[in-house]
């Protein structure tokens, strides 16, 4: 064997991971060759002194109690997997298309219909063409070529109309809310939420120095079962808790209303945890002015595992609902810890510039 | 780790810890840690984003356990687990982002036997640290897996998905380079 060929084994050699033919035979040349021998020492030398820098007994201390922190709130809080919707690509995109289609009908029939007869009383403004298609339960889903009366058409739209969300001019109000988001809040309405949004992963905000509310109330048991409501939540957070979460209950399940209304078996369906993300639900709390519970539901989306960018925008988001709750000095620890984890952080600065006024607003 | 624990099998553990026994969990934490995070350190390269994988790879560990058959290895699951983490630390928004010297590791132990041995070792550790943070992650991974956590050639391949072949040839370039950086080789 020559110093070629031995060295093109060397390092199986030297790993043990060579024949036991191979293995004769290179040491036969090794004994004759101080070059190849050099060669191997190099290798015992580099493996011997590369490692690892270790953080040291302190960070180890620690190690498997921040895991298990991480692990028990996991527990008791809101799961990804919960939160994407079910089905395939097809169910998911029925859950647009079909609403979209039933609120475009709609639009026909109120644009050819609408002020011909009186309608019943209540909120009316129904959707312009150019506004997005509001969730419709599909019991009320029509096309345009299914026969029907006049009058079922005007109890419809009036039905569509209660629906519609407020117009968006609160998203103005929001600093920390990018045009792309922006953009999602104006799609908002469309049923079951943003799919592709849900699917981020997660990482829980663990090192935010910042008492932790109450857990969500869209979230199933680890066992699978059911989510629990608001009001188990909330057991000890009073009946104003109570009823808020109730509230953010009830808004997850309008935001899943045409998924719940188009199952076939109805009620069983209706108990699946919603698939719209709390990221978005935290958005839409905050558009409404439901502070806390946006507080609540942007912990939950900060629970999930977001990439660094998200995570940057989200905890600046979470200080400016906590300062719109004049909790300044749980938002200053948040902001705290946006500096510490992204340092030049353009979302905290546009946040900053803002802050004064978001202050000013609460005292 | 309780003593009871200590003896099981890491695939018998985490059969426990999918049926929430939490400290058979906590068991393989304290059993595993150390290599997880030297292979999150191979994957990121920093002391921080090491840290934050490694947590995230035990918890990502702990979620997906319903569906991790024991008759499978647990290592090797483990480790794959543990380097996408190490791998989406960086893609998360890290990619501009200069990857920070070997030597950032935070609360380093340094028993020093003497000042002057001290600053060497140190020295020639940080020099060390710099010289693999340097590798590229596909080396640095089979790296240390081989001379840090001492696995075999076919442990590396299922642990990295690669053909034992390419785990060859990626220690020897991963030696050369580490060589050619330290100022050594022949």
């Amino acid at each position: 064997m020559d110093c070629r060929e031995t060295q093109t084994l060397l390092t199986a050699f030297h790993d043990g991971e060579l024949p036991a033919a191979g293995r004769a035979r290179v040491e036969e040349h090794l004994r004759g060759c101080s070059g190849c021998a050099a060669m191997l020492a190099d290798l015992a030398w580099v493996d011997q002194a590369a490692g690892v820098p270790d953080p040291g007994p302190a960070y180890w201390d620690r190690f498997n109690a921040r895991v298990m922190d991480r692990v028990e709130r996991e527990a008791d809080g809101p799961r990804v997997a919960v939160l994407r919707p079910k089905g395939g690509w097809m169910r998911q995109q029925l859950r647009y298309l079909v609403p979209a289609a039933a609120a475009a009908a709609l639009v026909v029939v109120v644009v050819r219909y609408g002020g011909m007869t009186p309608g019943p009383p209540g909120p009316t403004a129904p959707p312009a063409a150019s506004e997005p298609a509001a969730p419709v339960p599909a019991g009320q889903r029509r096309t345009k070529a299914e026969p029907e009366s006049r009058a079922t058409k005007k109890a419809e739209s009036a039905a569509v109309a209660r629906r519609v969300p407020p117009p968006i001019l609160a998203k103005e109000r929001f600093a920390t809310v990018t045009r792309e988001e922006r953009d999602l809040m104006a799609d908002r309405s469309l049923p079951a939420g943003n799919v592709e949004a849900s699917r981020d992963r997660a990482t829980a905000p663990a090192a935010i120095g910042v008492p932790s509310p109450p857990t969500t109330t869209y979230q199933r048991a680890p066992d699978g079962s059911p989510p629990a409501t608001g009001a188990d939540e909330m057991a000890s957070g009073g009946q104003a808790g109570r009823k808020r979460m109730t509230g953010a209950s009830a808004l997850m399940e309008e935001q899943q209303g045409a998924g719940k209304a188009k199952s076939a078996s109805g009620m069983r369906i209706a108990k699946e945890p919603s698939p719209g993300s709390p990221c978005e639900l935290a958005r839409t709390l905050a558009e409404r002015e439901r502070f806390r519970e946006a507080e609540v539901a942007q912990r939950a989306c900060l629970a999930e595992d977001l990439p660094a960018p998200s995570r940057e925008k989200g905890l600046v988001f979470l200080a400016e609902l906590l300062d719109r709750q004049a909790r300044f000095a749980e938002a200053d620890a948040v902001i705290t810890e946006v500096e510490r984890r992204f340092p030049q952080s353009r979302p905290l600065d546009l946040y900053r510039q803002q802050r004064p006024m978001v202050q000013k607003r609460q005292e | 780790m309780s003593a009871d624990l200590d003896g099981e099998k890491d695939e018998r553990l985490a059969a426990l810890a999918a049926g929430g026994d939490r400290d058979a969990f906590n068991a393989l934490v304290t059993r595993h840690r150390q290599a997880i995070y030297r292979l999150c350190w191979s994957a990121t390269g920093n002391a921080a984003d090491a840290d934050d994988a490694a947590q995230e790879a035990f918890v990502r560990v702990y979620r997906s356990l319903p569906s991790y058959d024991p008759a499978r290895p647990f290592g090797p699951w483990l480790r794959k687990i543990a380097w996408n983490c190490g791998l989406s630390v960086r893609r998360d928004g890290k990619a501009g982002v200069p990857r920070i010297a070997g030597g950032d590791a935070p609360e380093a132990a340094d028993p020093s036997p003497g000042p002057e041995e001290a600053a060497e070792g140190n020295e020639e550790r940080r020099r060390m640290a710099d010289a693999m943070a340097g590798l590229p992650a596909e080396l640095r991974m089979v790296m240390v897996l081989r001379a840090v956590e001492g696995l075999s050639y076919g442990e590396i391949s299922l642990a990295a998905e690669i053909p034992v072949g390419t785990v060859m040839s990626r220690l020897s370039r991963a030696r050369k380079r580490l060589l050619t950086a330290l100022g050594g080789g022949s």
